[in-house]
């Protein structure tokens, strides 16, 4: 049962990525972006990280596909991609993803990690909580410093873009 | 239980499949796209691994966490940048974004 | 052993999706808020409202619609993007449907019972506007794509709001699972007494994420003609009605379990019945809003977003913990 849900999660999620990134249209891509992440929330939900995988739904489509798709809009519709020039570039790409691939394939195939078939305390919602707090509660508290420079910091690249026209 | 295995393939090929887009293309919000896939192969990565352990540790749940608060952040900044560069210059291909150089 | 199809079919898994608290369940249930909805506004304005349907006050209406609407000619606008155009109503409404999934109706009668029911239910929530901006951009038009970007800018930033204060509940309650909240109010009382700041902000917050008066900038009639649905034919037009029901429906689903303490009440009433008493009195509260409230304007909307409401929320997340830790003796 698992095994064909994570088949089709697979599935959706490689073959939306790659939509993503040769589709024409920039919307369409990023429209299959957010299902590519949908797809990632799934395989987080069959790993027992349920609560990872709602922020991801609510983090990467909620906010990121949002601003994405946003941008592509106001941006307008001169965006096709154009001609590739550097073959060359394209063509190490390519050996890269191959060789990647078949790494992928030959490990798959060893089935070295079969991991453990009941998460118990490791996904508990108590212990991720708690550890988020007391064991990580300094590097919660930079991260939310570092969220607000970073909303700052595009407030104010998108405010004094007005002020100049 | 899917062994674990197959969660780092998935991961791998999404990995390749974001650098593949990072090295031939050229337009800002397609390499967006790219670095937001490389960070989601990474996080898929981490809480596998997280699961590896026996007894599963949180800690790669937590470091997924913060993962995924620090790509909504890049996101916003670099969308912020596309737009500012957009309406500077007219087109984003990266190529020709030059107008830093001396 | 049975015919395999005849044991899926008749599975109570099976029923449970497609038969109650699944999607017929949700269909009619949607109709007869559009009725419910018509006949408040028109007892409001002193009208009669649907009559003729039936004998029983014009309660086949919305039946009577969508046969109407069913058999009008599907038009798609020149230049419009066909494939977003068609999809997004139909993913809309697979989004709201999905949303029910996650509320107990009763002991046991519940399709997904996970442990972050909460978060899963809010994060499905921040979907929509997706979908809408795709609706709105896809119809290639001036007045569905400003109705789109103002979908965009409402719901995102009433999202916030949201999340925050049922941030409060889960404090108080110290459960992500909706079952487990509701547990917590069998042995403590419903929280809407000590939550009280938090259910108003959720009111206030999922009113607007609906997009209903007077919260509707994204579908206002007089302002922008019906916005981002303004492109739709018939037959699409019922397909893009369906999923604001259905929302309705859900957000008033979660409200109950959250804060009027869910299925739970005296014995004599079986809890599915206290259930729709209470989801069907906080339907028709937000219906009344529609008919007493004028619309506000969309500076006035994102302004208190951000600024009242986020403050609000936050002064109730202090009083959550005030309840948890307890006053300090000063």
């Amino acid at each position: 049962m698992t095994d064909l849900t994570f088949l089709a999660l697979a599935t959706v999620t490689v073959a939306s990525s790659i939509l993503a990134l040769e589709a024409r249209d920039l919307v369409y891509g990023a429209a299959a972006l957010g299902i590519a992440f949908l797809g990632m929330a799934g395989l987080f939900f069959l790993l027992d990280a349920s609560y990872v995988g709602a922020f991801q739904i609510a983090v990467y489509i909620g906010a990121v596909v949002v601003l994405i798709l946003f941008t592509v809009m106001l941006v307008g519709p001169q965006l096709g991609e154009p001609p590739l020039e550097l073959k060359r570039l394209s063509l190490l790409a390519a050996i890269l993803l191959s060789l990647l691939l078949g790494t992928a394939g030959a490990v798959s195939s060893a089935s070295a990690f079969p991991g453990p078939d009941n998460c118990g305390s490791g996904c508990d919602l108590v212990g991720l909580s708690s550890a988020l707090i007391n064991q990580y509660g300094v590097q919660l508290e930079f991260l939310s410093l570092v969220l607000a420079a970073a909303v700052i910091g595009a407030l104010t690249l998108a405010k004094t873009e007005r002020k100049t026209q | 239980m899917e062994p674990l295995t197959s969660f780092f393939a998935v991961s791998v090929i999404l990995l390749g499949i974001g650098i593949y887009g990072l090295t031939t293309k050229r337009n800002a919000i397609r390499i967006l796209f790219s670095v937001e896939l490389i960070y989601n192969a990474a996080n898929l990565n981490i809480i596998a691994f997280a699961r590896l352990r026996n007894p599963p540790i949180v800690t790669g749940q937590v470091l997924v966490l913060f993962t995924i608060a620090l790509a909504a952040m890049e996101a916003s900044v670099g969308l912020a940048i596309i737009m500012l560069v957009s309406r500077l210059n007219v087109d984003i291909d990266l190529r020709k974004l030059t107008r830093l150089r001396g | 052993m049975g015919n395999p199809i005849i044991d899926l079919l008749t599975s109570t898994y099976f029923l449970e999706i497609a038969v109650f608290p699944g999607l017929l369940s949700i269909a009619i249930l949607g109709a007869l808020l559009g009725w419910l909805e018509r006949k408040l506004t028109a007892r409001v304005q002193l009208r009669v409202g649907p009559l003729y349907a039936s004998p029983a006050g014009g309660i086949l209406q919305m039946f009577a619609d969508i046969i109407k609407l069913l058999f009008k000619e599907l038009t798609i606008p020149d230049g419009a993007d066909r494939f977003f155009f068609i999809m997004s109503p139909v993913t809309a409404l697979i989004i709201g449907a999905a949303l029910l999934g996650l509320i107990p109706f009763a002991p046991g009668i519940q399709i997904a019972n996970i442990e972050v029911g909460l978060p899963v239910f809010l994060a499905i929530v921040t979907l929509s506007p997706t979908i809408v901006l795709l609706a709105g951009w896809s119809a290639n038009s001036k007045f569905p794509f400003i109705g789109g970007l103002r979908a965009l800018f409402q719901q995102t930033a009433y999202e916030i709001p949201l999340w925050l204060s049922t941030l409060g509940v889960v404090i108080v309650t110290g459960s992500l699972s909706l079952t487990g909240i509701i547990d917590y109010q069998r042995n403590n009382g419903w929280l809407i007494i000590p939550q009280l700041l938090g259910a108003f902000l959720f009111i206030v917050t999922s009113t607007a994420e609906m997009e209903r008066l007077p919260f509707d900038l994204p579908e206002a009639e007089s302002e922008i003609m019906m916005g981002w649905q303004a492109e739709y034919p018939g037959p699409l037009f019922m397909l893009v009605q369906g999923p604001a029901f259905v929302k309705l429906y859900a957000f008033s689903a979660l409200f109950t379990t959250i804060y009027l303490g869910g299925y739970l009440g005296p014995v004599p009433i079986p809890p599915i019945v206290w259930f729709f008493l209470k989801t069907i009195l906080i339907i028709a509260l937000i219906m009344l809003f529609r008919s007493t409230f004028p619309r506000v304007r969309l500076d006035q909307l994102l302004r208190q977003g951000w600024t009242t409401l986020l403050t609000l929320s936050i002064a109730n997340i202090i009083i959550a913990y005030f309840l948890v830790v307890g006053i300090p003796a000063i």
